[in-house]
């Protein structure tokens, strides 16, 4: 800003201040709840200001939960989204608005449909679809008839042969929440504002499509692959239907399930306590994606103007 | 740059693949099976315990528990699971599912189990309302693990400064004596509504009372069974609490707290809930609790109470060497031991005689008085058609109707017998295509 | 008009990377655009052969599956998946038919545009006025945006512990204030209740975008413009918001479908859906008859419908409110 105006700084510093305060208040009786004993937090009216248990009930969490196994699954599982969903939308983006080809703009709308149909609606399918991956291909082999010609020519069934299952892994857990178009759809947007003369001088120098994708403009889609993996990493690190329904060995479990084991249902005693330390250090991954990631794009963006 | 990028890409992709060649080994020298349940806290360890047990006492077997979560999740996730067959071969699911899970075709009846593996199980031994409950012809298709009933809990300090020694026998003294509380001012509010009061004063009610609930003796006749609780004296049962709720008698707990707490804090005098409520109280109340039994109509003999908590199915499409397993675990669940040590542990019922008598002969009852009125309960009067339990199909849909309606008279949006009149249609719409879906095979 | 072109700036592609993306969002539907570059490759087999990743992905596990699950919702089945019975579009006149229904879908309109409106406004407020200051910016936006990181499940149950009528601090709060909260008996209160606290959730969501929006306005355009001589609140509506708009306008898509489809979690936990049935917006009731209920007849049909409405009222937001975004600075 050119001039200072002191009065529309402070009421800016106002502003934020309450958003501040408006956003901390959960969290700060978040830690009110994690920091007392079981019988304090069981008296009505819940005590206001923090005790002194903290540590001591994370570290209960922490043993009970077994969260140092379920840690390191939610980090193997949220990094492959991150990194699965943001290299095959790229690709998937730079086809869609570098080519022509037909059944482009089908192609598109295919990938933006994926956005219309939240995971809890076809959750029970999908369960079927991860445990049986090979179905749709055994089904068409089927219908098509080939899969009798091969049983007829080499005695292998397809039917009873060709199974894939991919419960109880990482796979499994990885692959349905990379389908869906956020991230396509990001990339696209942001290809079709980058100048054409950056293509139009590949082509004159004879570079290939691959080349310039990889040379020129990933570099430029940095700030927003980094807005991107901030918002994915926590979106994946949160996700908790999916898993809960999916993982049946306790080793396989991610850290956002078992917080859910924590918290208390229905008519079983309190337990509050433990659940409000254990989230606190279930929040600690993204918190700390957040004050990584952000200054790097920040940094990207403010270059913008020279 | 780009480079780092691809290679960022190709570690990324890599750890992808590899990870997805990881996976769990299972031990393969015992024949291992899973067990699906759905409590947590105490019970959860109690359960832990048994299952300890069991793998410590055989060398063929192991079994192995998974919690999935509350009883709708668990059982969601059985059903999934069950159409990819990767279920379990037990799994714990509540008294409100079981005509769901018999008309299924994908359970192997319990005592058919038993006997194929050849153990005797002294059927007749299970106490009779909890029996009779899980009974397809003369023996139950389920194990009955964890069965409770709902019992009035009290505050005996506000009820003796009050002037009464306990809650009364009679709904009208009852809510005198709630009323009267009220107006002196010893407790901010009388009485704390639980979460599953439609279970504990409805249901239940209409248990006690001898009211029928629905047709054809409760469903256990027909599937062209209809509800008609909203022309029995449940009636006036949901319009004595609404009036409690306007009159600040009544506080309903809400979302965010459980409402136990309610009581164990000493912010309300009483509470209808279930006896496995026993651990939560005996470790949170600081003041003199005590518990009695529910409450029944002026003029009526009261009946048995119904039952609530779960029950253990096996499913069916597991190895022999499996179902010898999942035989061999319930064996050892239905053991005097074991049910006398989970009683005593959880506060839930025990199921057999000999393990009540067992708890009897140890004069456990002598020490903790409040623990022997949930089977005395369960077991008072002769039970009749409509005490015997409930047999409705898709019983979680209509509970939830049930619950959606009253709440709206709860809110002023409906008279009672409006609110009543419509749960019922609603109801027994669901019923209609239960019926029209299983009757059909 | 060209996305490309969509920002005024020349050779800054890092800085128009957020105007950009809904301008070409915008621009998509428009029958005149292709989105696609002006310049581009040949070489169908090397598209496809890009494109395929993503596709066998969609294709096993999305397509498949929202088949399997939409195709339920002719029939009538158990559960298990052993009985099933053809009822044709028994499920969805039922649906039509039924009050509680048609109460919902009330509902969901006027929450999702409800949350979707408020949190802009809190959201631009706030981006607003970290652009403004020039201290401690890094330490606003690191608190601002920590509710993102917090799960969901904690997030409800916290809501629901705050204004619970019997223990919550802030309904004690309220009730000093002398307002009779209570969303247990109050259906409106319920109402308020599940709006705030999805707001709250997504706040941090457009608070990220609209602030590198605003960052990605040129200093030199506002330097220019001060020179000019105009006035602080001059320069605001005519350069920053002009050049925001792209990016709240893709944001009201995204809050819509936040709305729509992704608060679910948090009503479960702050209300359940009641009290009688007052907070059962159409994506709760999908889940509970599909997942509580176990009736995944009615629920595809009503997945079916939600996803036709879904598409619909993207389609019409664009024509109606494409016009008014201003692409041309």
């Amino acid at each position: 800003m050119v001039e200072r105006n002191p009065v529309l700084t402070i009421i800016c510093h106002l502003i934020l201040l309450a958003g501040a305060a408006l956003v901390c208040l959960p969290l700060y009786f978040a830690f009110v709840a994690g920091s007392h004993t079981g019988a304090e937090m069981n008296q009505v009216p819940f005590p206001l200001l923090p005790g002194d248990q903290f540590v001591e009930n994370a570290g209960k969490a922490w043993q009970q939960g077994n969260f140092s196994r379920v840690f390191f699954n939610s980090f193997v599982v949220t990094l492959g989204i991150v990194f699965g969903k943001i290299a095959t939308s790229i690709i998937a983006a730079f086809a869609i608005t570098y080519f022509r080809f037909p059944f482009r703009r089908t192609a598109f709308w295919l990938i933006f449909i994926s956005l219309m149909l939240p995971v809890e609606v076809r959750i029970l399918p999908t369960y079927e679809a991860v445990a049986d991956v090979a179905g749709p291909v055994r089904w068409a082999l089927d219908v098509l008839g080939i899969s009798s010609v091969i049983a007829a020519l080499t005695g292998y069934r397809i039917d009873a042969g060709f199974n894939w299952s991919l419960v109880n892994t990482y796979s499994g857990l990885i692959f349905p929440i990379i389908a869906s178009a956020t991230a396509v759809f990001l990339f696209r947007q942001f290809f079709l504002t980058v100048p054409d003369e950056l293509c139009e001088a590949a082509k004159l120098d004879g570079t290939r499509p691959m080349k310039f994708l990889f040379q020129i403009l990933l570099p430029l889609s940095i700030p927003n692959i980094a807005a991107l993996a901030i918002i994915l990493f926590i979106a994946g690190w949160n996700q908790y239907l999916w898993p809960m329904l999916f993982t049946t060995d306790k080793n396989m479990a991610t850290a956002i399930v078992a917080l859910k084991n924590f918290v208390p249902v229905g008519d079983s005693e309190g337990g509050w306590e433990i659940a409000m330390a254990a989230s606190f250090f279930v929040m600690l991954p993204p918190t700390l994606v957040i004050l990584f990631l952000q200054r790097w794009f920040a940094k990207g963006l403010v270059d913008s103007g020279k | 740059m780009s480079k780092f990028v691809r290679g960022a890409a190709v570690a990324g992709a890599a750890a992808c693949l590899l990870a997805s060649l990881a996976s769990p080994a299972w031990a393969q020298d015992k024949t291992s099976i899973e067990w699906w349940y759905a409590n947590g806290g105490r019970v959860e360890e109690g359960i832990q315990k048994i299952i300890a047990d069991f793998n410590a006492s055989r060398d063929k077997y192991e079994v192995v528990g998974i919690k999935k979560g509350n009883y709708e999740e668990t059982f969601a996730a059985m059903i999934a699971a069950y159409r990819v067959g990767q279920h379990p071969s037990i799994i714990q699911s509540s008294e409100r599912t079981f005509l769901t899970m018999i008309d299924s075709n994908a359970i192997v009846p319990v005592s058919e189990l038993m006997t194929q593996q050849g153990y005797t199980v002294d059927w007749a031994n299970f106490v009779k309302p909890v029996a009779d409950f899980y009974l397809v012809g003369d023996t139950p298709a389920a194990m009955p693990f964890n069965s409770s009933t709902a019992v009035m809990w009290y505050n005996a300090d506000h009820f003796k400064a009050a002037g009464f020694d306990g809650p009364a026998a009679t709904w009208p003294e009852f809510e005198k004596q709630l009323y009267a509380i009220k107006e002196k001012g010893i407790s901010e509010c009388a009485m704390a509504l639980n979460s599953d009061f439609y279970w504990s004063l409805i249901e239940g009610y209409s248990s006690i009372n001898d009211y029928p609930f629905g047709t054809k003796g409760n469903g256990f006749e027909g599937l062209d069974t209809e509800y008609v609780y909203n022309t029995t004296p449940v009636v006036q049962q949901v319009e004595r609490l609404k009036k409690w709720i306007d009159d600040g008698v009544i506080q309903l707990a809400g979302q965010g707290l459980s409402p136990m707490q309610l009581y164990t804090s000493g912010t309300c005098s009483t509470i209808s809930a279930s006896t496995a409520g026993h651990a939560d109280v005996e470790a949170n109340a600081k003041f003199n609790w005590s518990a009695a039994f529910q409450p029944h109509e002026e003029g009526v003999e009261p009946h048995n109470s119904n039952i609530g908590g779960a029950a253990l199915w096996v499913l069916k499409g597991k190895t022999d060497a499996e179902n010898a397993a999942a035989a061999a675990f319930l064996n050892f669940i239905a053991q005097p031991d074991t049910q006398a040590w989970w009683s005593e542990w959880t506060g839930y019922v025990p199921v057999t005689n000999a393990a009540y008598e067992k708890m009897k002969a140890a004069g456990f009852f002598e020490k903790h008085p409040t623990r022997e009125i949930a089977i005395k309960q369960l077991s008072q009067g002769t039970p009749t058609v409509n005490s015997r339990g409930f047999r409705f199909g898709n019983s979680n849909q209509t509970s939830a109707i049930l619950v959606e309606e009253i709440q709206a008279a709860w809110t002023g949006q409906k008279t009672v017998q409006q609110a009543l009149d419509a749960a019922v249609s609603r109801g027994n719409e669901v019923l209609r295509q239960y019926e029209q879906l299983h009757a059909a095979q | 008009m060209q996305p490309s072109e969509a920002t005024a700036l020349k050779g800054a592609p890092k800085g128009a990377l957020f105007s950009g993306w809904s301008a070409g969002l915008a621009g998509l539907l428009a029958p005149s655009e292709e989105g696609l570059k002006r310049s581009y490759f040949k070489g169908t087999g090397l598209a496809a052969a890009l494109l395929s990743p993503q596709l066998i992905i969609l294709l096993f596990f999305f397509f498949v599956p929202s088949w399997k699950a939409l195709s339920l919702a002719f029939v009538q089945i158990d559960p298990f998946g052993g009985k099933s019975v053809f009822v044709g579009l028994r499920n969805f006149v039922e649906l039509f038919a039924s009050e509680n229904y048609r109460y919902s879908a009330w509902l969901t309109f006027w929450f999702t545009i409800t949350q979707n409106i408020i949190t802009l406004v809190i959201a631009g407020a706030l981006a607003f006025a970290i652009d403004h200051i020039v201290r401690a910016r890094y330490a606003y936006r690191t608190v601002i945006l920590l509710p993102y990181a917090i799960a969901p499940v904690v997030t409800g149950a916290m809501w629901a512990f705050l204004f619970n009528p019997s223990v919550g601090p802030v309904a004690g709060w309220l009730h000093a204030m002398g307002l009779p909260w209570d969303p247990n008996l109050r259906p409106w209160d319920a109402v308020v209740l599940i709006t705030m606290a999805s707001v709250w959730n997504h706040i941090c969501y457009d608070f990220i975008f609209l602030t590198a929006a605003m960052l990605a306005v040129p200093q030199s355009l506002r330097e220019a413009a001060a020179i000019d001589g105009a006035s602080q609140w001059r320069r605001f509506r005519t350069i920053t918001v002009p050049l925001v708009m792209p990016t709240v306008f893709y944001l009201f898509i995204i809050n819509f479908v936040y709305g729509l489809f992704d608060t679910f979690g948090i009503i479960d936990a702050v209300t359940r859906g009641g009290p009688a049935g007052s907070t059962t917006t159409l994506v709760y009731k999908v889940y509970q008859d599909g997942f509580v209920n176990l009736n995944l007849g009615s629920s595809a049909a009503q997945s079916i419908v939600l996803m036709a409405l879904a598409v619909l009222f993207t389609i019409l937001q664009f024509r109606a409110l494409d016009r008014r975004v201003n692409y041309q600075v």
